[in-house]
């Protein structure tokens, strides 16, 4: 694969320049995810988590082949750590790979997605740090967690953001959030942290919340029959989860090897 | 892309004019003027760079280290322009006569080192991730390397001597983007990590 001669012209590792089709993958990604069908009968909503590509290359294609031997896979949730550098080109190489799955994949942003330039590079490659979006009466809420970047400045995560978010519960049947540290993580924000966790504990349609940053696979429910966190694999383990949800809180996790 | 490349073409055409109507005596500069001036696009090191640079040694342009500062608009950082500033040095062991006044240095091969002080790259203070080593590399400094040739027209000096105008090209990657290439063979072509500079100097 060449680079075209455009991209060849780098300027800078750190600008942001992108041909318009690797540009706003977010927003297009969700787009082609509004015009699928949901390819499983009643509520159920299957998709696949992953997280931590940054610098494994190598590992990627076979992801993407295994994950394209699915059945009734909506989407893939790609926790954060896109990038190891922050650059838009590292980005990119990912979006080279993920851009062959069959489904469409959508991301949150990670500790090293925001190193040197990397705020406005994933911005222009992907887009927005914090959104939400609705599928199949699932509502999926995607928060910046990485408060240690923000010099741990007690507004990263946006916690008011994200109650309002779990409060928009029209039209949603449950809730699942995605984040990149997890907030029992030394890299969270420690004084945002007990209003993070409250505000999910609070949100009666949360299902799960979603992690990766330390790719280490764990399930903890702290509270007995409330939100379930689940820390996913790393793309560099040669794993990743498998989740089907349905119902108000029913949901079945598999490990899937590749 | 096109306004860059016509703003490259219209100051080494006004450089070359320049250069062709030049009746300034080549009496040896003092040792702090440089040798050659230097303009380029790309490669990493900005969007208009330019500098300028010396020479040492009998033969032209067998050795140049070059100084440069270039530019990188707000519109390709997503934020703020960049300056980066970058040293640079480049050996071209072969010469090869084209025509009268016209020679290829069939290969140049060189390595750099730049520096972009811009405030909204995100360091990795050691307070950060420090406790893991975590964050290695420093997110303003970048060492590159670099293969091109490069093609050279003489010009005779009013009082005779001459004055070289030389185009170039590089194409070089940067310490990071080797980094990701090496352990990922499968994953990573060469040819997604290479950059591409072109420019012109100019004997002053």
């Amino acid at each position: 694969m060449v680079t075209t001669s455009c991209d060849l012209l780098e300027f800078s590792p750190n600008d942001t320049r992108a041909p318009t089709s690797e540009r706003d993958l977010t927003r297009k990604n969700l787009a082609a995810l509004a015009q699928r069908p949901v390819p499983t009968s009643g509520d159920t909503l299957r998709f696949v988590f992953t997280s931590d590509s940054q610098r494994y290359y190598d590992d990627v294609p076979p992801l993407v082949a295994s994950i394209n031997q699915q059945r009734g896979l909506a989407m893939v949730l790609v926790g954060g750590d896109i990038s190891d550098f922050g650059t838009a080109r590292e980005m990119r190489w990912v979006n080279d790979e993920f851009k062959k799955l069959n489904v469409p994949y959508l991301t949150v942003v990670g500790n090293h997605d925001l190193t040197q330039n990397g705020r406005e590079a994933y911005q222009k490659i992907f887009g927005p740090l914090n959104y939400t979006f609705t599928h199949a009466g699932t509502r999926f809420i995607l928060v910046n967690t990485n408060g240690r970047e923000y010099e741990f400045n007690g507004h990263v995560p946006d916690v008011p953001w994200l109650q309002q978010q779990l409060a928009d519960t029209v039209g949603v049947q449950r809730q699942v959030v995605m984040a990149h540290v997890p907030p029992d993580d030394g890299d969270f924000d420690a004084s945002v942290m007990p209003a993070y966790t409250s505000a999910l504990e609070q949100a009666p349609r949360l299902v799960l919340h979603l992690t990766g940053h330390n790719d280490k696979f764990y399930v903890r429910q702290p509270v007995p029959g409330r939100v379930t966190y689940i820390s996913g694999y790393s793309v560099a383990q040669r794993n990743y989860l498998l989740l089907t949800l349905w119902g108000r809180h029913q949901y079945k996790l598999e490990t899937i090897s590749y | 892309m096109w306004h860059t490349a016509t703003l490259l073409a219209g100051l080494l055409l006004s450089g070359w004019s320049a250069t062709a109507q030049s009746t300034e005596a080549p009496t040896p500069h003092p040792w702090y003027v440089p040798d050659h001036a230097v303009l380029q696009t790309g490669g990493g090191i900005g969007m208009i760079t330019a500098g300028a640079g010396y020479s040492p040694g009998s033969h032209p342009h067998r050795f140049d280290t070059d100084v440069l500062v270039g530019y990188v608009p707000a519109r390709y950082t997503g934020h703020r322009a960049f300056a980066i500033f970058t040293v640079k040095a480049t050996y071209s062991p072969f010469s090869v006569r084209l025509a009268e006044r016209w020679r290829l240095l069939p290969l140049s091969v060189g390595g750099l080192v730049n520096y972009t002080p811009a405030a909204q790259i995100n360091r990795n203070s050691a307070d950060k991730y420090g406790y893991r080593g975590y964050y290695w590399w420093t997110p303003t400094l970048r060492a590159g390397a670099f293969l091109g040739s490069r093609v050279a027209l003489g010009l005779p000096r009013a009082t005779g001597g001459k004055r070289e105008v030389s185009l170039y090209y590089e194409l070089g990657t940067n310490d990071l983007y080797v980094v990701s290439y090496l352990p990922n063979h499968k994953g990573l072509s060469l040819g997604q990590i290479l950059t591409l500079g072109v420019g012109a100097k100019v004997d002053l």
